[in-house]
This record gives structure tokens, C-alpha cells and sequence, in this order.
């Protein structure tokens, strides 16, 4: 009668009809076991204590992208080893490492996993904090997000996958512009680091011989604070304790001193600012467009005849950034952007189009457990990191595994992250330029298992980024490329497996994700630093 | 064994007893997005008699379109008004007079009346219990006080999804919980239940890599589930085949986040609500193995859940083995 359905599969044992009660307690016990462990879970990206394959000492000649030379803004020659003023500074980390604390001691040690990729992590955080589309308003109509009233409801940004894209382009450019220059003089003054020129300052982390003015970490702090403040106002708090921070333990470790540290944030921050100039004129302030463009674009479907693409949430909401096509790109002309466009779509009214209907239908109809999953795997949707930030995810693993300089793994993120800046724009100016209808509102009866994008459906978004990054990652890890490459694929076909996506829509995505990557390879190759 | 429920002789009371003993935890099924199932199952003071079995279907509906989003309560016109149904499979069994076995199988789907996200539908999690009587105290002329613990298992057996929340059919958590209950029966039908307990819920695994809660982006597919309280007061009236129950019941989530503005829910959101539901539960005079179960519920006040209202219909068939 106590069918004991599924206690084999959960338990590992079959249960015996004949004797239940001593069987029954056995697994009110086991269950117990199961879930009386500890509920600490364990986070799959850990750092170890960086130590660099190389120091990358000609970095400071790798070509710039933003400034226009490594050495554009100057730094001041340091004091000499053997000043007063440096002894000062020397006695000043020995004392403060005498009354180093636990909580500083955790912070030098989180600090040690690699400048780059901490930042990376924090900054995937703060998009993920931050893509979460406005609320409605209860006459049906949208605020918008305002970047002078950062915490108001809706916060600023909503950091929808465009805005993501832009937003770890231009802080992983940043990061690199600024290491590039920082190399550039630390081998100009070559300042040995603090527990170098004194045995009595403790190597809390591992120190390689890479001079230490201006200091690495205080120029990531200082590039990488100014950039996220500006991109995530809301979060200035947080974002300049994390500065301080790195700061702190980079004086704590014995690494730098407060001279280096003090010309490393004010180079940091001076890049920071020629970045934000060129982000302040990209176009990202016209993205969104306005109530007469959202129109227009409609009318310039059916004017082609084809049924325009329609917000399927209520209320309507107006589409995601429909002038981020003409954001500014890293790697592209806008002559290139409209070479690599793709062909149209089917027309809505064809049967081809009707075919892919049928296709999706299907799919989402006969849906199996392990599409769902996938389906699940690469979602991406409002409150998470975005499909940029899952290639960040991707990435971040292999750079630590491949124990880059700090310099080098500010070079694979940003070139990863332009890649997929520009793929973002490729894929909207498409997709804005066909309003192509999503699947379920051409077939009502197409439920997704996945929330659906609010912006037209060819080509898809997912397919553009995951194959414009697998090829940069197969550029900057040829041993992975395969690997790459499948992560890519299944990425692209979780969307027809949500039900968000025509097939065509995602080899239409891929391809172009690939003429995308290429200008960005096309640059890494002539960028002096292979 | 078979199916067979041949009415004891001596087991009246107990047949009606015993089936609002089971009925509790199964309007929780469908209550709320991911509330724990049949954690009520054991709540109360009655017990089958030795070798004597209760089991039966009970079909729950829940429904709501507004719910609260942390302490803000909106609807969303993305989902409409979502409905989750349960059919649920339940037994219990007297291994003596003062140890009883429950165990319940619900099978759920849901479905939401608006927009384009697809309703789920599976198996859901296996309850099993086991409910022990510590004490019965004959009270001076008033009745008598009983003291009951109780300890139940509760595991998923389909790999639905917890990550489709509010459309997921479960939190596909394993979960413990230990209640205990003080019960007053007096002379006159009218009896008082005080019920607490406490949940331990282990962690989840999701389909993805990463996922954002409590202010912070976790790196990993693991989510660390908090473990619930819950305290349930019932004030019931019984009497000739027919029990009438009024409970209301506080659950309290000890941890979790709360959905961000405009975000979906999370499976291990702080999920708070007080409840109320009264329950009909009658022998059937001529048909005296058949017990027949209605009831309403209805939350009225919350924090990261529907303001669901459920309603409840069941048949369970009691009988001697």
C-alpha cells in the first residue's frame, strides 16, 4: 500500500514491502544525514595566491586602444631606495604588518587570487545586482532608469545584456590601457618592491620581480573604481571600500608602498578618465530612443510587409535599447558593421517562417528533461550576470588556470569583453533593423521555459555573444577551442529549447558572432603581445 | 497488502480522527510557491488503532495573483493569476495505538493565466512520517491533554525544476522536520491543538553556474536552503463522523533573501506567511470506510509568497489490514 515510488533512485536502496516500519525509520534517518550536514556551500571559483608564468616586462610597448601611447600620461620618477623618505615608507609597512589584522589578513589573502580577476568577480556581481528591469507603473507605463537618481526605484542601470556588454568592455579596456601604462613605467624607474629592498618587510603573498612603482594594484583600484562608479552609481559605497581594500593589502603584503601606491591610483584614475571620455560620447546615451522611434519602427515593418515584432509582456513595454546598434565599437567600422550584418529573416507570412514556428512549437511541446536543463544552463535572463557575464564566468577560469601577469589577464578579458561589446551592437543594429516577432507571439500556444527577451528575435542574442567569445577564447586558448566551441553551440540551442528562439535565428546569431570575433583577432594579432 | 478498507468495528472515531490527522499537511501542497508539503501532516492528537490504515486522495487548488514581492505586495501582469493543483496520494498506518506511519505523494502542475511562461508538472516530493504519543493525561472532568512528537522525511522523486519559481511545482529540497504538539480534548467535542516545528532543509542544486541573492553574486550551482519554522494553532470541534477544524498556522523562512523589485522568486527566498483554514472532514453515515474531505485556506499575510487561497476536496478510505 506505501508505494515506495522514487525511494530507490533518492536513497540508493529498495525499500521492502514486507517489513516497513524498521525500513521507514531507516530513512527518516538517512534522510537526516542528508540534510543535517553542513549548509556551507562551497564556490567553484577560487583563487589561489597569484604567482605569473612571466611578469610580461614589455608590456608597456603592447599597442594601446584608447590612449594613444603607454607612456601618454607621465608618472613622476620615484624617491630613491635609499632616501629618507622611502625608509619611512618601509617602516611604515613593517609596523602596520605587526599589527596586521584577521580581517586584514582575509582581505590580503582574497587580494592575492589576481587584481584582474577579483574585479571581474565583483564586477559580475554588480550587474547581476543591477539587471532588473523597471517595475510598471500603475497607469501601465514604465520610469525609466535615471543615472541622477541612482537609487530610486527603478535603480540606474538596468544592466540588460547590451548594457552589461558595453559596461565589462569598457572596464576590462580600462584595466588594460592602465596596466599597459603602469608596465611602461615600472620599467622606466624599475623600484624594486618593498620586501625586496628590505628583509625585514614579510612577503605575506607571493612577490615576483616585477618593479613595483606605480603600484598594479593600486592602478587597478584606481581605473577600476572610477570606471564602475560611473557605471554603477548606486553601488559607490561598496565599489570604493573594494578599492581601499586592494590598496590596503597590497601595502600589508609587503608589495607596494604608499609612494607606489599613491602614483599607481593617480595613473589608475587618469585612464580612467580618457576611458569614460570616449564612453560619454559612444551613443549608449541615445540607446533607448523614445515613443516616436518605438513606433516608427513598427511602421517600417509593415511597410515591408512583415508582421513587426510585439512586446508580449504586460503592460507593453517598450523595446530594450533599439539605437544600441549605433553605440560605438571596439573593433569595428561602421562600414565592417554593416558588411557583417545578416540577410534578412524568412518573411513572417512564409512557409519557411511557419516552418520555424512549427519547430519551436515542437521543441517546447516535447521538451526533455536534459533540454530543460540547458534550456535552464544558459538563461541569463533579468537578474543575472547576462550571457556576457557567463563568458566572463567561462573565462575567468582558464586565465587563473594559466597563471597570467596581471597585464596579460587584463589583455584576454578585454579583448573577450570587445568582442562581445561589438557583437552586442551587430546583433541589435539586426535585430532592430529586422523587429523580427518572437515565437510565441506568432503561435500563441508556444509557452517558454525561460522568460522571453523583450526585443525582436532575429538574430539571437545568445548565439552573436557565445560564438563571438568562443572564437576569442579559442584565439587566446587554442588548446580549448573545441571546448569553446561546444559551450557555444548549446548555448545558441537553449534558446530553441526556451521557446524564446527560431532556429534560424540562432545559425543566423552564430555566424555573425564569428565575422564579429574576427576583427577582434585581427587586432589581438597585431598587438605586440604574443 | 491490497487496497481493500474494511471498516473495522471498533475504529470509528478513529476513521475520522485519523483522516484530519492526514488532511493538514496536504492543503499545504499547492499553498504558496515552495512551501514545505504535509509539514502540517502531523500536527494534531489523534492516532490510528493498531493495524489500521487511512488512505485516499485529496485533489488541492490553489490560487493567487497578488503576492509580495519582500514586504511589497503587487500582482504582475506577467503571470496573471497562477494556479497550482495537486492531486496527492496519502496513507497512514497504525503500527500500535501510540506510533503511527504518514507518507504522501503529490503529483502538481501549475499554470499561470497570463504571459508566455509554460506551467510545470511532475511528481512531486515523498513525505514519510512517523508520529509518536509521549503522553495522554486525563484532566479533571475536562478532558484529557496529550503530548504527540513527530519526526518526517520529505524528498523529491522527479528532477522537476526548482529554478522556475513561481511556476516550479517544488523546491526539490530533501527536508527534515521535527514537530511536536500539545493537545486538549475536552468532554464536550470541542478540542485545542499547539503545534510547532521545526524544518531542516538541505541545500539545492540548479541547472546553472551562478545565481544572485542576499546581495551577493554566488559563484557555484549550490544554493544553501534556510531551514523554517513553523507554529499552527488549532481550535476544532468534533463530534459523530464529523470534525470541523480552524487552524491558523505562521510559517517563518530563517534566512533567505527577498525578491528584488521587478526580480522572479528565488528558490531560497525568505518566504513568510500566517495562514488560516477551516476544514470539513465527515464519515459518511451509510458508507462508514469513507471519509470525505472539503476545506478552504486562504493566507492573509506574507512576505515573499502568493496570497494564495486553496481549496481542498478528498475522498479517504479507512480499513483494517
Amino acid at each position: 500500500m506505501l508505494t515506495m515510488i522514487g525511494l530507490r533512485d533518492t536513497f540508493g536502496f529498495v525499500v521492502d514491502r514486507r517489513s516497513r516500519a524498521p525500513r521507514i525509520a531507516a530513512l527518516l534517518l538517512l534522510s537526516i544525514g542528508a540534510t543535517s550536514c553542513d549548509k556551507a556551500i562551497t564556490q567553484t571559483e577560487s583563487l589561489e595566491p597569484l604567482i605569473a608564468t612571466s611578469t610580461d616586462a614589455a608590456a608597456g610597448t603592447w599597442r594601446p586602444i584608447v590612449l594613444t601611447s603607454t607612456s601618454q600620461i607621465a608618472v613622476a620618477a620615484p624617491t630613491a631606495v635609499t632616501s629618507d623618505a622611502y625608509k619611512a615608507e618601509l617602516a611604515a609597512i613593517k609596523s602596520a604588518q605587526r599589527v596586521i589584522t584577521p580581517v586584514q589578513q582575509e582581505r590580503v589573502a582574497y587580494w592575492s587570487g589576481g587584481g584582474v580577476l577579483r574585479w571581474n568577480q565583483l564586477l559580475r556581481g554588480l550587474v547581476a545586482r543591477y539587471n532588473l528591469p523597471p517595475a510598471p507603473r500603475a497607469d501601465g507605463t514604465y520610469p525609466g532608469p535615471d543615472v541622477n537618481n541612482p537609487f530610486g526605484d527603478p535603480a540606474f542601470p538596468f544592466a540588460n545584456p547590451p548594457y552589461a556588454a558595453r559596461a565589462y568592455s569598457y572596464v576590462a579596456v580600462a584595466q588594460y590601457e592602465a596596466l599597459k601604462a603602469a608596465w611602461y613605467w615600472k620599467y622606466q624607474y624599475n623600484r624594486p618592491s618593498p620586501a625586496k629592498t628590505d628583509a625585514d618587510v614579510r612577503q605575506l603573498v607571493p612577490i615576483s620581480d616585477l618593479p613595483s612603482y606605480p603600484s598594479e594594484d593600486a592602478v587597478l583600484a584606481g581605473v577600476t573604481v572610477a570606471m564602475l562608479q560611473a557605471l554603477f552609481p548606486a553601488s559607490v559605497e561598496e565599489i570604493t571600500r573594494r578599492g581601499a581594500d586592494q590598496r590596503e593589502a597590497a601595502l600589508l603584503a609587503g608589495k607596494a608602498t604608499s609612494s607606489d601606491l599613491a602614483a599607481g591610483l593617480a595613473l589608475g584614475r587618469s585612464v580612467a578618465a580618457l576611458v569614460l571620455a570616449r564612453a560619454s560620447t559612444d551613443g549608449t546615451s541615445n540607446a533607448v530612443g523614445n515613443a516616436t522611434l518605438w513606433a516608427a519602427l513598427a511602421d517600417s515593418a509593415r511597410a515591408k510587409g512583415e508582421t513587426p515584432w510585439l512586446s508580449l509582456e504586460t503592460p507593453a513595454r517598450p523595446p530594450m535599447l533599439p539605437n544600441f546598434g549605433f553605440v560605438q565599437t571596439w573593433s569595428m567600422t561602421s562600414a565592417e558593421l554593416s558588411a557583417a550584418r545578416p540577410v534578412a529573416p524568412f518573411p513572417t507570412a512564409s512557409a519557411q517562417m511557419k516552418a520555424e514556428v512549427a519547430e519551436v512549437r515542437r521543441t517546447v511541446d516535447g521538451l526533455t528533461t536534459a533540454q530543460r536543463a540547458i534550456a535552464q544552463k544558459w538563461n541569463d535572463g533579468a537578474g543575472t550576470y547576462t550571457p556576457p557575464g557567463h563568458w566572463n564566468d567561462i573565462a575567468a577560469e582558464f586565465i587563473r588556470d594559466a597563471k597570467m601577469s596581471e597585464v596579460r589577464a587584463a589583455r584576454a578579458f578585454a579583448l573577450l569583453n570587445m568582442s562581445m561589446h561589438d557583437a552586442s551592437v551587430a546583433c541589435w543594429d539586426a535585430k532592430f533593423r529586422y523587429f523580427n516577432p518572437r515565437p510565441s507571439q506568432l503561435d500563441v500556444n508556444i509557452r517558454t521555459d525561460i522568460g522571453l527577451p523583450n526585443f525582436p528575435a532575429y538574430p539571437s542574442g545568445h548565439s552573436t555573444f557565445s560564438s563571438a567569445a568562443a572564437d576569442v577564447l579559442g584565439y587566446l586558448f587554442p588548446a580549448s577551442a573545441a571546448e569553446f566551441k561546444v559551450m557555444s553551440d548549446e548555448a545558441g540551442i537553449s534558446r530553441l529549447y526556451g521557446g524564446i528562439h527560431y532556429m534560424n535565428d540562432i545559425t543566423a546569431g552564430k555566424s555573425h558572432g564569428a565575422r564579429v570575433a574576427a576583427f577582434t583577432i585581427r587586432f589581438a594579432q597585431s598587438d605586440r603581445a604574443q | 497488502m491490497d487496497l481493500r478498507c474494511v471498516l473495522s468495528r471498533d475504529s470509528r472515531g478513529t476513521v475520522h480522527a485519523s483522516a484530519r490527522a492526514l488532511v493538514g499537511g496536504f492543503v499545504a501542497v499547492a499553498l504558496t510557491w515552495a512551501a514545505p508539503v504535509a509539514a502540517q501532516s502531523m500536527e494534531d492528537a489523534i492516532f490510528m488503532d493498531r493495524r489500521v490504515l487511512c488512505a485516499g486522495l485529496l485533489y488541492t487548488r490553489d490560487q493567487w495573483s497578488n503576492y509580495w514581492e519582500g514586504g511589497l505586495k503587487r500582482d504582475n501582469g506577467n503571470v496573471g493569476t497562477v494556479t497550482t493543483q495537486a492531486a496527492a496520494w496519502m496513507g497512514a498506518y497504525g503500527v500500535t495505538d501510540k506510533l503511527n506511519i504518514i507518507a504522501s505523494l503529490p503529483y502538481v502542475w501549475t499554470n499561470a493565466s497570463q504571459g508566455v511562461l509554460g506551467g510545470q508538472r511532475g511528481a512531486q516530493d515523498l513525505t514519510v512520517g512517523v508520529k509518536y504519543r509521549a503522553f495522554r493525561t486525563p484532566l479533571t472532568s475536562a478532558g484529557s491533554l496529550s503530548g504527540i512528537v513527530g519526526l518526517s522525511a520529505s524528498a523529491p522523486t522527479s528532477d522537476y525544476t526548482p529554478d522556475f519559481l513561481p511556476l516550479s511545482i517544488g523546491s526539490s529540497s530533501k527536508r527534515v522536520t521535527a514537530r511536536g504538539t500539545l493537545s486538549y480534548e475536552g468532554r464536550n467535542g470541542v478540542y485545542v491543538n499547539g503545534s510547532a516545528a521545526y524544518t531542516r532543509r538541505g541545500n539545492v542544486t540548479l541547472d546553472r553556474v551562478a545565481y544572485y541573492t542576499q546581495n551577493q553574486l554566488f559563484l557555484t550551482n549550490e544554493v544553501a536552503m534556510p531551514d523554517v519554522s513553523e507554529a499552527a494553532l488549532t481550535v476544532g470541534y468534533q463530534r459523530k463522523g464529523l470534525v470541523i477544524p480552524v487552524v491558523i498556522t505562521r510559517q517563518t523562512t530563517l534566512g533567505g533573501g527577498d525578491i528584488r523589485r521587478q526580480d522572479m522568486p528565488f528558490v531560497s527566498n525568505r518566504m513568510n506567511f500566517t495562514r488560516v483554514d477551516t476544514r470539513v472532514q465527515y464519515v459518511l453515515p451509510k458508507l462508514r470506510a469513507v471519509t470525505v474531505h472539503a476545506g478552504v485556506s486562504q493566507i492573509i499575510a506574507g512576505r515573499n509568497v502568493g496570497q494564495g487561497t486553496t481549496l481542498m476536496g478528498g475522498l479517504l478510505l479507512v480499513g483494517k489490514l
